[in-house]
């Protein structure tokens, strides 16, 4: 341990640092790696982007964060003070050329991780979730169904305290459980009937506040078969927690068949936990405050199911 | 004072900065700095809701009456000075001019309030009108709630200029109630160019 | 202006801790003893709502019960312990490291002070009300907190709204207090570059809730206003707009995180250097960087509403200033990495947790970098990866730095030492059991599951059970703390005037220190503090000073 001659380091410990500098760097790559893994599947065509940065934060943070502590773990191991020693150490007050080297360095390195992330931005924003915002107007609202006033393939996302509606104006669809076809882009248009709701699908990276008083455009690709979450991500009262709902990804012909079974079918009550939840509170309490009773459940021609097994 | 434990440090550690000077004046200023962040937060609120608005105004509102209001904003700006002479006059020791304009500047005020009273209570929007009224009346009603603390205070430093050589050596007091009153005027000018002069 | 000092414990000293004292260092005191018990309060509910989250399934407790724990333990927490303790650390610091006698305004302390168990009742008495306590979380965004199933006028979020008012009231004239002090009452000598770093931040810190707080209170009047008299600024069905609600909102809650975690810089900054027995490394911008973070982090709030529907542009703009923020902290860091290198480390208690909370802080920063990265952070926003990164930031680097300043001024505010056995197993359970509670949250938060939930998908459920047995630990890393507070208080081995043989005003001033601390007499400051071996004095008679004081000591 005579590395830390006052002198300045000798070769063995520059060569010495190297190596270690090179062993963070390697468990850097190796993390960055390992983090698309903590991710769920990649869903949509944003997800890769998204993991891409992430992956390369992570590793970036991985190095910096091994490098802050490698310091403190040294100076712990071997600047520590003799038992009995009281004397002071050298006086070093300070280092112009450091400071302006520390400051240079973590100035270049986010100015180029924001740098890239406004790429990725700019590339989502042309791929997608680029929200229009319009103010809903009262005249809209009372419009008759959704049909006569939305573009065909525009698939309108009602969420109300607490249930996800699914409306597909073209075919004449609603159901509480979300079909997209795979690959084709699609556009929401997302409203809120009461409160503040958080459109969140994790598999596709994506989220939205929907907003009342609001109606939000907002599009995305969907690119792998499966059946996902969709999570209620902006706190919104007593059931947020249960205001969930499935994601079907299907081929073309497979949601053409859905949406043509769907369009046959009566209009039948909607899931929604919330509504079961209560209507249990009621004839069996256990304890609890006041609530806000939950909408009834939407009437729609396809229920869906939340219980069968989801890929994220 | 019992004596301290520590040594008499230095021929001049009598120094103590602290001990007897008075902050008040200090600390003043930096709560007006504190409180003009409210107003500014309101008056950020009042643009965004009014820039954002579908509709900005109640259906049978047609914009606000501005006559009445300007001369208020008149009698208020001047008051801004009556007090500035009034402060002069302290500074000669002219005590009793010094009364005389301070309680004009307090008359005006007052009249300042009225007005608003008979304002608000000529209108034909309640605060549930939306944001428009919902603004209106905070903005209003806040700034009012200003001007009322101001004639409050510039009430009790009066009282205190009959404490005899209170004002002898200058008055921090005095010196903060002008500057919380032309703090109010300022917030005034500001709000009467967002709520009257700001057409659609 | 009775000092006591001398005598060895009059019989009604601890009567002054329960009475409208003027004294800063009482004033100080009660302050962390109050935020203590609110800790406690907090630190119950969270182990409720982890045991609710041990299982996936909402059985513990009922949904609207779980709602109303995540509100009120992060209000308490915030609002009635790290506020609180940091300024009761503020009141029994400022003065004494600047040579003051007290505060410059000592009635208009005891107010702020005696407001904090005011709301606190407030608070607490909405458990209480027949509509129960807030449930809307401590962001209370509307239109969520304006629902009001009961319809009764006094309600928890109407209860809320008043002690979040109340509180800012107390912060709004504890800054005014805190910053005429610094700006005024300064010994002589000590210019603006001779003052202590914990002054500067705090400085920095109080100037923030000068500017923020305001924001937030017009922004909370308007909420009032909706709640309890039918106006509409963020009611959609009127013309409003709950967006603006969350401007106002995070326009200062961006900044309080600053104004917790600058104060905790600042004890880092105090104690790496006393520990390492080397001076700061770049006083100088150590102190700027603070005031070069208040600039930033008044810019910056709009990060926490990337998914709110803001547009493209303002990401983007914000997410430069946010990462900006990255730059004056990591000069921080680096300077206490420069401090401690080639020092004489001595891992003492209030070291172990300065070391831990960098390690913490460190990490923070990273997972805040992550967030401020629009893409990602509209993937983890709103999930456990933003509870788990700034828990890091408020458990793992503020209250550990907290932890740490307790340790280190113990001694000279009580005059006796904290016992280090008890010290030391409670930073190893804390460390322990923050880093086993809250790391297991960014997995859970990148896989998707979102924060303020009382149920969750199975999946998740692995690293909740983790997290929870963190949750538990850390409740039980509070007994060492406490035993060791009450014990060493009562019975603790006597304190010198400086145990640590570190350098400041306050360790100028015999332990406990008089009312009026140094009195007529304060020293003339002659150097930059932290002069560790460079055998500069720091003030003018120091030598004389310290024999007056270790003779005092002998002499008791």
């Amino acid at each position: 341990m005579t590395s830390s001659t006052p002198r300045g380091p000798g070769p063995i410990a520059l060569a010495a640092l190297a190596v270690w500098i090179g062993l963070l760097a390697l468990i850097s790559v190796w993390m960055a790696g390992a983090s698309l893994r903590w991710l769920p599947v990649q869903a949509s065509n944003a997800a890769p982007l998204v993991d891409g940065l992430f992956s390369f934060e992570t590793g970036v943070g991985t190095f910096v964060f091994l490098g802050v502590i490698s310091v403190m773990a040294w100076v712990m191991l071997v600047h520590r003070a003799e038992k009995y020693d009281e004397s002071d150490a050298e006086p070093i007050e300070g280092n112009t050329r450091l400071e302006v080297i520390w400051t240079a360095i973590p100035f270049v390195l986010v100015m180029a991780i924001a740098w890239y992330a406004i790429q990725i931005n700019t590339e989502l924003g042309v791929l997608g979730p680029m929200e229009h915002i319009h103010l809903r107007s009262p005249q809209e609202q009372q419009g008759g169904y959704p049909g006569d006033r939305l573009p065909a393939e525009q698939v309108e996302v009602v969420a109300r305290q607490w249930s996800w509606e699914f409306r597909y104006p073209g075919e004449h669809v609603s159901s509480t459980e979300l079909h997209l076809e795979l690959d084709r882009p699609v556009t929401f248009r997302l409203v809120s009937e009461d409160v503040l709701h958080g459109f969140f699908i994790p598999a596709f990276r994506l989220k939205q506040d929907v907003i009342p008083g609001r109606a939000i455009d907002f599009s995305l690709t969907p690119t792998r078969l499966g059946r996902y979450r969709l999570r209620d991500s902006q706190f919104s009262g007593t059931w947020f927690a249960a205001n969930q709902a499935d994601v079907v990804v299907e081929t073309a012909e497979d949601h053409a068949a859905w949406l043509k079974q769907a369009a046959a079918a009566p209009l039948q009550r909607g899931l929604s936990v919330a509504a079961d939840e209560y209507a249990d509170r009621q004839t069996n309490p256990h304890g609890g405050w006041p609530t806000v009773v939950p909408a009834p459940p939407p009437q729609v021609n396809a229920p869906g199911s939340s219980s069968l097994p989801h890929d994220a | 004072m019992s004596s301290t434990p520590v040594p008499p440090a230095s021929p001049s550690g009598a120094y103590g900065e602290g001990q007897h000077a008075n902050h008040n004046l200090t600390g003043f200023i930096i709560f007006l700095c504190s409180e003009s962040v409210i107003f500014l937060a309101f008056f950020s609120g009042y643009a965004l809701l009014r820039l954002s608005a579908l509709d900005w105004l109640p259906a049978g509102v047609d914009g606000l009456e501005w006559r009445m209001p300007l001369i208020n904003t008149v009698v208020l700006v001047s008051s801004s000075f009556t007090m500035v002479v009034a402060e002069h006059f302290k500074g000669k020791g002219k005590i009793w001019l010094f009364r005389g304009f301070w309680l004009l500047t307090m008359a005006m005020g007052a009249y300042f309030l009225y007005g608003q009273a008979v304002e608000w209570s000529g209108l034909t929007f309640g605060f549930t009108s939306g944001t428009f009224g919902g603004t209106f009346y905070l903005l209003t009603g806040f700034h009012g709630l200003h001007v009322l603390t101001g004639i409050l205070l510039m009430g009790l430093m009066l009282v205190k200029s009959f404490v005899p050589g209170n004002y002898a050596g200058g008055e921090e007091g005095v010196i903060a109630t002008s500057l919380f009153w032309h703090f109010v005027d300022v917030i005034w000018i500001i709000l009467f160019v967002l709520l009257y002069v700001w057409r659609a | 202006m009775t000092s006591t000092a001398l005598s060895p414990e009059p019989p009604a000293s601890w009567r002054r801790y329960f009475g409208f004292s003027t004294d800063a260092k009482v004033i100080g005191i009660q302050y962390i003893v109050v935020a203590f018990f609110f800790f406690l309060v907090g630190g119950l509910l969270a182990m409720i709502m982890r045991g609710e989250l041990i299982t996936p399934e909402a059985d513990l407790v009922d949904r609207t019960v779980y709602n109303g724990l995540y509100t009120m333990h992060g209000t308490i927490m915030l609002f009635l312990f790290i506020f609180p303790v940091l300024n009761g650390l503020n009141n029994l610091l400022i003065p004494t490291m600047i040579g003051a006698p007290d505060m410059a305004f000592p009635r208009l302390n005891t107010a702020a002070f005696w407001l904090v168990p005011v709301f606190g009742i407030l608070l607490i008495a909405s458990f209480f009300v027949p509509s129960g306590p807030a449930t809307s979380g401590w962001w209370s965004y509307p239109p969520v907190s304006l629902q009001n199933p009961l319809g009764h006028l006094i309600n928890g979020e109407f209860l809320w709204v008043l002690a979040v008012a109340l509180s800012g009231v107390s912060s709004i004239m504890g800054a005014v207090n805190f910053v005429t002090t610094i700006l005024r009452m300064r010994a002589p000598g000590m210019g603006f570059f001779r003052m202590p770093v914990f002054c500067w931040t705090a400085l920095a810190a109080q100037t923030l809730q000068l500017i923020g707080l305001p924001a937030l209170t017009g922004g909370a009047v308007m909420l009032l206003l909706d709640l309890s008299v039918g106006t509409s600024f963020y009611r959609p069905e009127g013309g409003g707009d709950p967006v603006l609600y969350q401007h106002f909102f995070w326009f200062y809650s961006h900044p309080a995180v600053y104004v917790i975690i600058l104060p905790v810089f600042g004890i880092f900054s105090e104690l790496f250097p006393v520990y390492s027995r080397k001076p700061l490394f770049g006083y100088v911008y150590v102190c700027l960087a603070s005031f070069i973070i208040v600039g930033l982090g008044l810019i910056v709030w709009v990060h926490h509403m990337f998914p709110s529907g803001v547009t493209q542009w303002m990401r983007n703009l914000f997410m430069v200033t946010t990462m900006l923020i990255a730059v004056p902290t990591g000069v921080k860091v680096f300077a206490w990495l420069g401090t401690m290198w080639n020092g004489k480390i001595r891992l003492t208690t209030p070291m172990l947790f300065c070391m831990g909370g960098l390690f913490n802080f460190v990490f923070a920063g990273i997972t805040g970098i992550m967030l401020a990265t629009v893409p990602i952070d509209i993937h983890v926003s709103n999930t456990y990866f933003v509870v788990g990164h700034f828990h890091y930031v408020i458990y793992g680097a503020a209250v550990m730095g907290v932890f740490a300043a307790i340790y280190h001024w113990f001694p000279k505010f009580t005059g006796r030492m904290p016992y280090e056995g008890l010290g030391k197993l409670h930073f190893l359970l804390t460390f322990v059991g923050a880093n086993l509670n809250f790391l297991p949250m960014h997995p859970l938060g990148l896989m998707g599951m979102p924060r303020r939930v009382s149920s969750y998908d199975p999946e998740f459920a692995f690293w909740n059970v983790l997290a929870s047995l963190g949750a538990f630990l850390l409740g039980v890393s509070i007994i060492p703390f406490l035993l060791n507070m009450i014990s060493s208080w009562a019975r603790g081995p006597r304190a010198t005037h400086n145990p640590w043989n570190a350098i400041g005003l306050e360790w100028l001033l015999p332990s406990p220190p008089a009312e009026d601390n140094f009195g007529e007499h304060v020293p003339t400051v002659i150097s930059r503090p932290y002069g560790y071996g460079t055998g500069e004095p720091l003030v003018e008679h120091q030598a004389e000073i310290e024999r007056a004081l270790t003779l005092q000591e002998a002499n008791r």
